[in-house]
């Protein structure tokens, strides 16, 4: 299957500031996760992949067209809903969003009808006559879905989509992003909050610092070979502890991360947890989440 | 109790055609021109336009009304009565206040509520979003130039003693002459209202500073120009409404005030100079912004 994405040697700098570095990736259809923290490359690397700032180095191809000699075909084919504000006050929902398609290149009369569609579909459809500049943030982050999606594109770049919402709005959000892929229409979602990558997404793109820190499909992240450990308090003694035993461990916070694979570093860690009067939350082999993941895989670099 | 049942629509593939960057330029005219005039926006954003476009037609009527008039009580010589050229000046600052508002209107939004990311996201380049703002302007601001001279035109011929076509047989040169200095008005003051537009982050801020380069190059020019002082003459084209008025007298061929360019030695094709050096250096400067800004 062709990825619809492809870097490669993808790098890019605001002067002195390196925003992506030397990424080397390709994300297949679906519905992938781009994640990292702020400041990561995430919106640097959609900007580039529409075309809208050119890589310092490398190249990249979206939907099989290179998108340093094709922006504009590549614009076609992919919708964008931005992270920021990006709604007119003064213009219906209906109309935006007719006007986005037709900034697509929809005829206006389909454009017409699409709005009304996209906007049912995003459950919109009894706002949709109303100005913008009268919408709640959860109506407003739907309608930035509708216009990303309106003209029928291959590919839809979402950043920080369920981001100001209430966990209702959180919730009905990440359901609509879910439904897209079974559409047929690929989806890179951007997110720092993890537990929304996880649960809409079935592959995952890490970045930290600008650097890609890992790219596969999500229910393969676990690290077997790893303990993650969440403790209640004294988690530098312990973590100490446990490396005068020979342990590797990467401490973050009140949780770390134990490298041993035999059921004698569960027992370790217990026995020290208890010596220290810890207080243990938590104990499980591989890592349990993305977030656990991220924050190992970044602490090591 | 009735069973109720939801229908899912789910989502309907498109394979029609797509109209590429053409049809996202006309997408943007269009959207431009309803803005300005508030067309499919709340009501009180229909205001302003459409009054000062009542004003501007009411102001053709008042030409024909002295016309009319003047007809009734039998003045022979109606070459001492005002037409097309002094209609300008008639309603000129409806005109000014018409395109304060609307290159405004057309640019700022867009930039201040973050929609240029949607917009530039499509296959819509730079060049194609200025294009089709630029088309919106020309064409709805052309009507307030237009639109009043269009109905003195007719309500002239209607007045004519040698009938209405006979009229406008004989008065062909209108033709040209209205749309082309309605272009240099245009021009000027549009693409140094724009300039100020692309870097403004208010509509009002953008409308008064448009007005005060107005007002203060005018006052500079009076003040200081005409001064016996080294290149003093030079500052007198400072006063940039001076000269679409001034291409204006030389096209239609009357005299409507003294400019002070005129009285520092400077002819008409100064002031064509003048207007096509502002036209150029605004739009390199709007085009060089948005550049940055996509």
């Amino acid at each position: 299957m062709q990825p619809v994405v492809t870097a490669r040697g993808l790098t890019h700098d605001y002067g002195p500031v390196v925003a992506l570095r030397d990424v080397e990736v390709e994300i297949p259809p679906g519905v992938t996760g781009l994640v990292g923290a702020n400041g990561a490359g995430k919106t640097t690397f959609f900007r580039i992949l529409l075309g809208l700032i050119h890589p310092t180095a490398g190249e990249v191809t979206v939907l099989g067209a290179d998108v340093g000699r094709e922006a504009g075909r590549v614009r076609g084919m992919v919708g964008y809903m931005p992270e920021g504000e990006c709604l007119p006050d003064d213009q219906t929902a209906a109309d935006f969003v007719a006007y986005a398609a037709e900034l697509a290149g929809i005829p206006p009369g389909e454009a017409k009808r699409r709005s009304s569609e996209t906007l049912f579909l995003v459950g919109l459809e009894e706002e949709r006559f109303r100005y913008l500049g009268d919408f709640s943030t959860g109506m407003r982050q739907r309608v930035k879905l509708a216009q990303a999606i309106v003209h029928d594109p291959a590919l839809v770049l979402l950043d920080e989509p369920a981001s100001g919402l209430d966990p209702d709005g959180r919730d009905q959000m990440l359901d609509l992003i879910g439904r897209l892929g079974s559409f047929g229409i690929s989806v890179i979602v951007s997110s720092h909050v993890l537990t929304d990558i996880e649960r809409t997404c079935d592959w995952v793109v890490m970045l930290d610092a600008g650097a890609l820190v890992r790219s596969g499909p999500l229910e393969a992240g676990g690290d077997l070979r790893t303990v993650t450990v969440e403790v209640l308090d004294n988690a530098d003694t312990v973590a100490d502890a446990l490396r005068r035993r020979g342990f590797d461990v990467t401490l973050v916070g009140h949780r770390f991360v134990v490298t041993g694979d035999d059921g004698a570093t569960e027992a370790a860690i217990v026995e020290e947890v208890a010596r220290a009067d810890a207080g243990l939350l938590r104990m499980v082999r591989g890592a349990s989440s993305l977030e656990e993941e991220f924050l190992a895989r970044a602490e090591r670099r | 109790m009735t069973d109720d049942v939801i229908y899912d629509r789910g989502y309907r593939r498109y394979d029609g055609p797509r109209l590429g960057v053409s049809g996202a330029r006309r997408a943007v005219i269009r959207d431009g021109i309803r803005r300005v005039l508030g067309l499919r926006r709340k009501a009180r954003r229909k205001i302003l336009p459409w009054s000062l476009l009542a004003i501007a037609a009411a102001s053709a009527v008042v030409f024909v009304g002295l016309h009319f008039a003047s007809s009734q009580i039998g003045i022979e010589d109606t070459s001492l009565l005002p037409r097309y050229g002094e209609l300008f000046d008639f309603f000129s600052w409806v005109g000014i206040l018409f395109i304060a508002l609307a290159a405004p209107t057309l640019l700022i939004p867009d930039r201040t509520q973050g929609v240029l990311a949607v917009y530039f996201s499509r296959p819509l380049t730079v060049g194609a979003y200025l294009q089709g703002k630029l088309a919106a302007f020309l064409g709805v601001t052309s009507l307030i130039y237009l639109l009043p001279q269009l109905a003195l035109h007719i309500g002239l011929a209607f007045l004519s003693d040698d009938g209405f076509l006979p009229y406008l047989g004989s008065n062909l040169d209108v033709l040209w002459k209205v749309p082309l200095v309605t272009a240099g008005y245009l021009a000027l003051h549009g693409s140094l209202v724009t300039a100020v537009s692309a870097v403004v982050g208010r509509t009002g801020v953008a409308a008064a500073i448009f007005l005060g380069i107005l007002t203060a190059g005018g006052s500079i020019a009076s003040r200081i120009g005409l001064l016996d002082v080294p290149f003093a003459r030079w500052v007198t084209l400072l006063a940039l409404d001076q000269h679409p008025r001034i291409v204006r007298d030389r096209v239609f061929d009357i005299t409507t005030a003294d400019y002070p360019a005129v009285q520092a030695g400077f002819g008409m094709w100064t002031s064509v100079a003048v207007i096509a050096v502002v036209a150029v250096v605004g739009t390199w400067w709007v085009y060089r912004r948005y550049r940055k800004l996509a």
